[in-house]
């Protein structure tokens, strides 16, 4: 394809976005879709973590309410890991340096990935910054929270609670 | 660079349609716009501390925000 | 270890977790600073002009952000203002002689010199104070008050704004009204407008002026007026780089908007002055202003620019440019080059001086300060951040007014000597912010 114009293609993506806005509401309720997730010690994929329970978190280190996120993510990976739950923080910085400095003053202790593309919060539409969804053991989205209050944490552990329960009580 | 000032006014125009038509950015894309320094206001005490100046100064004051009240005059 | 994944994968991520674990032993001491939810920002300004007034001010700035993401603002404004500042009478050729606002001394102005009273000496107390609360995901409501108190004036305000984010936060819609209360106490009393201004003679004035007792400038008791503001705003992101906003306001000012201080030279046909009258301006004033300003980041610094259109029913109409251009110099360090550049055209009521053979107007000014004009500004500002992430700033700024004759005839005496002086004032500034 011939490259379009600029100010067209400048158009065709706020169509784009006009597109999105239509649909805003984060999905749900669907097959959670396979993203490669680039880590610190190499590549994997969404779908790896296929048997878990998953929380992924969509964060920038521009982004204040990630700041208040993290500790909590912390706190929530260290309490239910070893019952087959797992947070995985997708970074969205287009500057590495960022990410790690932000990182370096809030430690994730969590697997974190790197997405300075832009294509995962793409795929998954993500609505504000930040944004997570809470993946059932069979990789079936469940439900998607946009931004981070401090106030609601209880009802957001309660959800990976329910979660786990199902999960376990699967097997 | 003509071509730059055509693209440049089109943006501008379009910006002025609002709604759908409007321009804007991906929420994962805000990490200029979430610089300290780019928010409108930056740099608030130096605004405040023009203002007081210039209206104590000029005729004419405000447009930007609210300002504080008080003469401060001459 | 507290992880317990399986397979290779698990093994893979206890390695990527150990490498951040590593990490925040070494960084635990930084983890509150992301957190910290007081911020302050302080500033000491200097304005000073050249042989007129000069002012000091202090600006202490606490804010909080809650982790509900309301936010709350105090803010601390402490001023004093000493020096000179034109009466609005014209220059002559001889010496002058005006009398305090007071009332009850006197001071002399040089032949061919621009009247200064040097009386004035003031300090001002401002505390303003707003919350900021977001709600329904893409609302804001701020609400505010501000109480200002000087020698001979007091300010009480109160504000609010709303906002709503539209499209994905990329349009943001508000709408702010805004009410002011200000008061006013003449040193001396408010004058009688376009009263006489009364001179103490050089000798024995004190018998002779309290003696006084007639509306030869008369002044007694103190006045007020109301402003009203409206401001409605749209902000737009353009691209990831741009951002745009457009205000429009209106303001109405309802009261007394004379300046107690400010005389006119009541001149003969030759130009010389007869008389010295106080001044007196409308009960209202109607503003319309228009504020457009753009943001752009660079790879390493900002381009601010705005522009104001202001213009109401005193038929003052201004035009006002604001550059910032922000440069990086290191991850820590910038500079700022600063320009501003405003132009007024003269209130309806202005003229530099009356003249005895017409009759008294209405209204009248000859203050500088709502004649025809232009004034830029050029400066400088130099920011670092510290290892311990507070912040400090310098600038340095020269500011000069070049008041114009809006086609006023200088007859006589007048026509040799300067009645539009331009004023010519640097400002010097020290921010810290932690």
């Amino acid at each position: 394809m011939r490259h379009l114009p600029r100010i067209a293609r400048r158009l065709s993506l706020s169509l784009a976005i006009c597109a999105t806005l239509l649909t805003a509401d984060a999905l749900a309720n669907q097959p959670a879709p396979d993203v490669p997730l680039a880590m610190a010690d190499g590549q994997h994929q969404l779908a790896d973590y296929r048997g878990q329970v998953v929380y992924l978190d969509f964060w920038a280190s521009w982004c204040k309410p990630c700041q208040r996120s993290f500790p909590w993510m912390n706190a929530m990976q260290n309490k239910y890991a070893d019952r087959g739950f797992t947070v995985i923080a997708i970074n969205v910085d287009t500057e590495r340096e960022l990410a790690d400095a932000f990182l370096a003053a809030m430690p994730a202790e969590f697997p974190v990935a790197f997405d300075p593309q832009g294509n995962a919060p793409a795929l998954y539409r993500v609505p504000g910054m930040p944004t997570s969804y809470l993946i059932d053991h069979t990789g079936q989205l469940r439900l998607a929270h946009q931004g981070f209050h401090v106030q609601k944490q209880a009802q957001y552990e309660q959800e990976i609670v329910a979660l786990i329960e199902e999960m376990e009580s699967s097997k | 660079m003509k071509r730059k000032l055509v693209y440049v006014s089109v943006i501008v125009a379009l910006s002025q349609l609002g709604g759908c038509a409007s321009l804007g950015v991906q929420p994962w894309e805000r990490d200029l716009l979430a610089k300290d320094e780019m928010a409108l206001g930056a740099e608030g005490v130096d605004l405040g501390l023009d203002d007081h100046i210039y209206f104590s100064k000029e005729a004419t004051s405000g447009g930007r925000s609210f300002a504080g009240g008080g003469c401060g005059c001459n | 270890m507290q992880l317990s994944h399986k397979g290779s994968i698990a093994a893979a991520l206890a390695g990527a977790t150990c490498a951040l674990l590593g990490q925040s032993q070494a960084h635990a001491e930084t983890d509150s600073s992301v957190l910290k939810d007081w911020k302050f920002d302080t500033a000491i300004l200097y304005y000073g002009e050249t042989d007129r007034v000069s002012l000091a001010e202090g600006v202490v700035s606490a804010t909080k952000t809650n982790s509900d993401d309301s936010i709350f603002n105090v803010k601390l404004v402490l001023d004093t203002l000493t020096g000179a500042s034109a009466n609005g009478a014209v220059a002559q050729p001889t010496v002058q002689t005006f009398s305090r606002p007071s009332g009850k001394d006197s001071y002399q102005v040089a032949a061919g010199d621009t009247p200064l009273d040097d009386t004035f000496h003031d300090t001002r107390v401002q505390v303003a104070a707003s919350w900021m609360q977001p709600f329904a995901d893409t609302w804001r409501g701020t609400a505010g008050f501000n109480v200002s108190r000087e020698y001979d004036y007091m300010s009480l305000g109160v504000n609010g704004l709303l906002e709503k984010d539209l499209f994905q936060r990329n349009t943001t819609l508000s709408a702010g009204l805004s009410y002011q209360f200000d008061s006013i106490d003449p040193v001396g009393g408010k004058p009688t407008p376009l009263s006489s201004m009364m001179v103490p003679a050089d000798d024995d004035y004190d018998d002779e002026f309290e003696g006084e007792d007639d509306d030869h400038g008369a002044k007694n008791g103190s006045d007020d007026k109301t402003t009203l503001d409206m401001l409605f705003g749209v902000t737009q992101v353009i691209n990831r780089r741009m951002l745009m906003q457009f205000n429009y306001g209106l303001s109405i000012v309802d009261g007394y908007t004379t300046d107690p201080y400010k005389v006119l030279s009541v001149i003969n046909t030759n130009g010389v002055t007869q008389d010295i009258v106080y001044e007196n301006r409308p009960d209202s004033r109607t503003k319309h202003s228009f504020f457009w300003q753009t943001k752009y980041a660079l790879d390493n610094g900002v381009v601010d620019v705005s522009y104001r259109y202001a213009t109401d029913d005193w038929e003052i109409d201004s035009h006002t440019i604001d550059s910032r251009l922000r440069f990086n110099l290191s991850g820590n360090s910038y500079i700022q080059p600063h320009i501003r550049y405003y132009q007024q055209s003269a209130a309806d009521f202005y003229q530099p001086y009356l003249n005895q053979s017409a009759d008294l107007p209405m209204y009248a000014s000859a203050d500088y300060r709502v004649g025809e004009m232009t004034a830029y500004t050029v400066g400088l500002k130099y920011g670092r951040t510290l290892e311990n992430g507070h912040e400090w700033a310098v600038r340095a700024e020269y500011y000069q007014q070049d008041p114009k004759n809006a086609g006023f005839e200088q007859p006589g005496v007048l026509a040799d000597l300067d009645l539009y002086p331009s004023v010519k004032a640097v400002i010097l500034q020290f921010n810290y912010h932690f």
